[in-house]
């Protein structure tokens, strides 16, 4: 018996690539968009176009930036506002994924709360602002509040799309090979769902930075968004742009160092997702 | 020799959306497979073949009539009635060990037991050096290889496949059914076999039941006596192997079947 000429599909080099990703040079490639739209920042503000005031220059900004660093203000901002998410995130998710596997799996929860799960989504995480307010008055605990409103709904929408879409023929191989019901969800459900969960917890922490900013400028005396509110206010517009350049980049390294390596050793690992149509 | 499998008057109707009415899919089936048989099932497609190995997986439940495999009533899905599928159904998150070792790792087989199995079953599919591949990673062959050794190194009383080649080329379809005649007779594996090509079913069973077009009733029960093992070449110019097919394809499509296919 043999498989000698059985050819082996085109992954096994894609996955010599994959690993590839991580070296130095895939870096650099990265870096080029970053730098030509840099470039064309500077040449914009070069061409003096408009006031400085409304179209800060990448200098202006690189050297509030440096200012704000070196002063402290924007690492304590930072860390507030990131404390903010996480604990939003984490919350909401807390809440979010066992009510969807509670959902997904049985029939009557899922007719219970979908009703409510709908008429609730379709309300911004924002309009919340005033009774987050009320309850938890000006501050961190309003700004939570809202985030937690805001990450819980994309997660839900989306794990309960990935245990639909759960191909019934994997339930019933492992059932014809022994699995009951526990090892069912354990093996099959689970780590089906994963892409989906995983597209639901980047929509979640996207949406919640959205409310995060939002929040902060009207619930609260610290963080990044009211940072640069508080700076308009004071014609500050480079350390505006500081404040919008730092969410930006947290959220490249929380999928760089976070969300990232998860697909890398998971869902892109087993084949159900895939960086992108070319590298196959 | 006792039986393994019993079916007595299997029938089944489902409602059907589009057409708004009950469809009798299964009429009255009744059949039975010996130890070590390897039994296919064929029919024009519509005819509930698959249906039926369905019901015998206990993944559906008749409508009317009863399967008892082992002696015991079927009343659902089971380690005792693996089945290989088409569209291969591996858990894409598993290696082909850890797809192989599953049904063991559920009956709590300790590990150095169960890694003597695995391999054995690896080696039996000719899948070494493939052992820590994902399902994506391998062809279409491979895989139904591995979905092979799955249910086999779970030990099962006996192996269902629901056209496991249906997917593949013909080049590899031509040898995994002679891997797969080959590994059957060595292990003594009890199969079901459904299939809608009756080149396959000859080539590869003991007997080949034929059931008419829908609703489907057995309309032929052939024992097919060609020497083991068997492979393509030896087989195709043995002048049986033409006379059982005619006889199949006459019995599907004949005079024999009510309602029968066109």
């Amino acid at each position: 018996m043999s498989s000698a000429d059985d050819t082996i599909a085109a992954p096994a080099t894609s996955a010599r690539r994959k690993a590839s990703w991580w070296q130095p040079r895939a870096w650099l490639v990265e870096l080029v968009p970053f730098i030509v739209g840099i470039a064309i920042w500077q040449a914009l503000s070069s061409a003096n176009i408009w006031p400085r005031v409304l179209f800060p220059s990448p200098l202006e900004v690189a050297q509030t930036f440096v200012a704000d660093t070196l002063s402290g203000v924007l690492l304590v901002n930072l860390a507030v506002s990131l404390k903010s998410l996480m604990l939003g995130f984490v919350a909401g998710c807390i809440v979010a994924i066992p009510l969807g596997y509670l959902m997904g799996l049985h029939r009557i929860s899922r007719n219970f709360f979908d009703p409510l799960v709908n008429l609730l989504q379709a309300i911004p995480g924002l309009a919340w602002i005033p009774f987050a307010i009320l309850w938890f008055g000006l501050g961190q605990g309003a700004v939570v509040f809202i985030i937690v409103m805001s990450v819980f709904f994309p997660v839900l929408h989306n794990l309960l799309t990935g245990i639909r879409m759960v191909q019934p023929v994997l339930i019933e191989a492992v059932q014809t090979l022994g699995a009951g019901r526990v090892a069912v969800i354990r093996h099959v459900i689970f780590p089906a769902t994963l892409p989906n969960l995983m597209t639901g917890i980047r929509l979640g922490i996207a949406f919640g930075f959205r409310s995060l900013v939002g929040g902060e400028m009207i619930a609260s005396t610290d963080g990044l968004g009211y940072a640069i509110f508080n700076a308009q206010q004071y014609f500050q517009s480079a350390r505006i742009v500081v404040g919008m350049l730092a969410i930006g980049i947290v959220w490249l390294i929380m999928d760089r160092m976070l969300l990232r390596p998860i697909e890398v050793r998971t869902t892109l690992r087993w084949g159900l997702i895939r960086d992108g149509l070319d590298k196959h | 020799m006792p039986d393994i499998l019993t079916a007595t008057g299997v029938s089944k109707t489902y409602f059907d959306m589009h057409e708004g009415h009950d469809v009798l899919a299964l009429n009255g089936i009744s059949l039975s497979l010996a130890a070590h048989e390897f039994v296919s099932v064929i029919g024009p497609s519509g005819c509930g073949k698959s249906t039926f190995l369905r019901i015998v997986a206990g993944l559906e439940r008749p409508t009317a009539g009863e399967i008892s495999v082992s002696g015991r009533k079927v009343i659902g899905p089971g380690a005792d009635r693996g089945m290989v599928f088409q569209e291969y159904a591996l858990l894409p998150w598993k290696t082909t060990e850890a797809n192989i070792e599953f049904g063991l790792r559920l009956k709590r087989v300790p590990a150095e037991e169960r890694r003597a199995t695995t391999q054995r079953f690896v080696d039996l599919v000719g899948l070494n050096g493939f052992e820590k591949k994902y399902p994506h990673q391998l062809s279409g062959g491979m895989r139904q290889r591995v979905a092979v050794a799955r249910v086999l190194a779970n030990n099962p009383a006996m192996l269902l496949m629901d056209e496991p080649f249906a997917a593949v080329d013909a080049m590899t379809r031509q040898r995994l059914q002679e891997e797969l005649a080959s590994i059957t007779a060595h292990e003594r594996t009890t199969v079901l076999f459904v299939t809608h090509a009756i080149d396959e079913a000859v080539f590869l069973s003991d007997r080949v039941v034929a059931l008419s077009g829908r609703p489907g009733r057995i309309v032929a029960d052939i024992r097919i006596d060609l020497p083991r093992p068997r492979r393509w070449e030896r087989v195709m110019n043995d002048g049986r192997f033409a006379d059982y097919r005619d006889r199949l394809t006459q019995s599907i499509h004949g005079g024999h079947a009510h309602g029968g296919h066109a």
